[in-house]
C-alpha cells in the first residue's frame, strides 16, 4: 500500500498576486493525483493539448451524480443534481434555448447599458468615502445588473440573492447546515421569481425559458427550469465580478502596465485575455468529469474507465509547450487561447458577455481615475479561500 | 484560400465574429455562417488565427480551395 498522499487540490495561490507556485511542476505528465477539499481523489489533467481535447471528448461524462464519482467537498455537492442530464442530446437542447441570447450581434446591444451603468457606477465612486472598496463599490454591482437586465431578475433583490449565492458556493468555509439552507432560499426565490413571471411575462431570458418550457415540457422540465434560471443567476455574475476585482487588483499592483495601458488603450482587449489566463478564479473544480471509457492522453498515461478527472484549466494555461514564459504577465501576449472558459461543446456561454464587461471596466476605471492604485499592500489582501470561488475579498483603491 | 464552417459543433462562442466579422456571422440561434467564403489575401493570416481560437475546431480553411 502506498503511504503516498497526493497534493491537496485547489493549489495554494502565491502571494501576493502570482499563479500557484505549484503548477510550476505539473507539466512533467499529462495527468497527476491530486486530494481535494472532500478527501477524495481526483485525477488532473494537465497539459494544454489535453485538456483541450478532453474538453471535447465524449467518453468523459459531465454527468458526476454517480456513487463512485469524486467529490469536490463532503458538505456541497454543486453541479451534481442527479436530475440533471449535462451530457448530449439533453445538454444540447437546453443548450440552444440560451445561446439564441449570447449571439455577438445581442451581446453588443447591450454595450451602451454596460458602460451606462459603470459609468454611474464611477461616479458614485467618485463621490463616496476614500478609500473606495472595489469590489462593493464596483466590480459586483455592475455584473450584477447586467445579468439582471437579461434574466430579467429585479435588481433590487440583488443583496437578498446575492447572500443565497455566497453560500450556495461555500465549500469550507460555512458549515454544511447554512449550505443547505443558502441553497433553499435560492431554490425558493427563483421559484417566486418564475411564478411572478408566468403571469406577467416579459422580454426577458427568464420570460423566454418558461415559454418554451410551457409549451413542450419535453425540451424542459419545470426542475430544469429552475436549475437553468439558477446556473445562469449565478454564473452570471459571481465569476465575472471577481475577476474584474481581482483582475484589477493585479493590474494596479503593476503601475508600469497601468501606465502602458494608459499611453494604448488598444491593450484593453489583451490585458483582459492575459488577467483571465493568469487569475482563474474558481481553480478547476467545476470540470469534474467522469469517465466512461479508458482514455490514452498525450504521454500514453491511459485513463482508465470510472476515473474521476479534472481538467486543468490553470495547468492548460501556463503550459511552456504553448505560452511564452507562462509565468509572466503579458499584456501584449498574441493568440492568448487561454482555456479559462472551457472548450468544445461546454465551453462558456457567457464568454462573450463576460469579455465585454471587463473590457469595459478595465477602461472606464482607469481612465476615469488615471492615477488609481491599491490603497494597502498586495500581501495583505486577503483572498477568498474555502469557496467555489477564490478572489479577494477586499480590494480597497484610491485615486 | 476557402473559408469552410461546421455550424453542427459550433457552441456559439462568437469569438470568429468578433474577430472578422466581415467573414463569420451568426445565425438566428447564434450558430457560426460563412459571410465569405474566399477572403482577401490580407486577411488570411487572421483567418488562420481564428481557424486555432475556435475552441470547437469548427472552422477550417481549404488553402487551395
Ligand atoms: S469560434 Fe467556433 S465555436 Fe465560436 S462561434 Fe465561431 S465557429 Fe462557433
Amino acid at each position: 500500500m502506498s503511504t503516498h498522499t497526493p497534493p491537496r487540490y485547489p493549489f495554494a495561490w502565491t502571494p501576493p498576486m502570482q499563479m500557484p507556485e505549484a503548477l510550476k511542476d505539473v507539466h512533467e505528465s499529462s495527468a497527476m493525483e491530486v486530494t481535494l477539499p472532500s478527501g477524495d481523489t481526483a485525477t488532473l489533467v494537465t497539459r494544454y493539448q489535453d485538456v483541450r481535447a478532453l474538453f471535447a471528448d465524449k467518453r468523459l461524462s459531465r454527468n458526476i451524480a454517480r456513487p463512485d464519482c469524486a467529490r469536490i467537498s463532503k458538505d456541497n455537492d454543486l453541479f451534481m443534481d442527479p436530475h440533471i442530464d449535462p451530457d448530449p442530446p439533453k445538454h444540447t437542447q437546453v443548450r440552444s434555448l440560451v445561446t439564441k441570447a449570447f449571439t455577438a450581434r445581442r451581446i453588443e446591444s447591450l454595450r451602451p447599458y454596460v458602460q451606462e451603468v459603470a459609468d454611474e457606477l464611477l461616479d458614485e465612486m467618485a463621490a463616496g468615502p476614500r478609500p473606495a472598496e472595489l469590489n462593493e463599490a464596483f466590480a459586483f454591482p455592475l455584473p450584477i445588473k447586467v445579468i439582471c437586465k437579461l434574466l430579467g431578475v429585479p435588481a433590487e433583490d440583488r443583496d437578498q440573492f446575492r447572500g443565497y449565492v455566497d453560500g450556495f458556493l461555500a465549500v469550507t468555509k460555512l458549515p454544511p447546515e447554512e449550505i443547505g439552507r443558502a441553497r433553499q432560499n435560492l431554490w425558493k426565490y427563483l421559484g417566486d421569481l418564475i411564478e411572478d413571471k408566468r403571469k406577467h411575462p416579459a422580454d426577458d431570458l427568464i420570460s423566454e425559458f418558461i415559454r418554451v418550457r410551457d409549451e413542450d415540457d419535453n425540451r424542459m422540465n419545470e426542475h430544469e427550469l429552475h436549475f437553468w434560471c439558477q446556473g445562469l443567476l449565478i454564473a452570471g455574475y459571481v465569476t465575472t465580478a471577481s475577476q474584474i476585482g481581482t483582475g484589477t487588483a493585479v493590474l494596479l499592483h503593476r503601475p508600469d502596465l497601468v501606465r502602458e495601458i494608459q499611453a494604448d488603450w488598444s491593450l484593453v482587449p489583451s490585458t483582459v485575455e492575459e488577467l483571465l489566463r493568469t487569475q482563474i478564479m474558481g481553480s478547476s473544480v467545476g470540470t469534474m468529469r467522469y469517465a466512461i471509457e479508458d482514455i490514452p492522453l498525450s504521454d500514453g498515461t491511459v485513463i482508465k474507465k470510472g476515473t474521476s478527472v479534472l481538467l486543468s484549466e490553470e495547468g492548460a494555461n501556463c503550459d511552456p509547450r504553448v505560452f511564452d514564459k507562462p509565468f509572466e504577465l503579458d499584456i501584449r501576449r498574441q493568440e492568448n487561447h487561454h482555456m479559462t472558459f472551457g472548450a468544445g461543446i461546454h465551453y462558456c456561454v457567457g464568454a462573450a458577455l463576460a469579455r465585454m464587461e471587463l473590457q469595459i471596466a478595465t477602461e472606464s476605471l482607469l481612465r476615469r481615475f488615471p492615477d488609481i492604485h491599491l490603497a494597502k499592500p498586495a500581501e495583505s489582501l486577503p483572498r477568498a479561500l474555502g469557496g467555489f470561488m477564490e478572489g479577494f475579498t477586499e480590494i480597497p483603491v484610491d485615486w | 484560400m476557402r473559408v469552410v464552417a461546421n455550424s453542427a459543433t459550433c457552441a456559439v462562442s462568437s469569438l470568429c465574429v468578433y474577430r472578422l466579422p466581415g467573414v463569420f456571422d451568426q445565425d438566428e440561434e447564434g450558430l457560426v455562417l460563412v459571410l465569405d467564403e474566399h477572403p482577401d489575401t490580407g486577411l488570411h493570416e487572421e483567418v488562420r488565427r481564428a481557424v486555432r481560437a475556435c475552441p470547437t475546431n469548427s472552422i477550417r480553411v481549404v488553402e487551395n480551395g
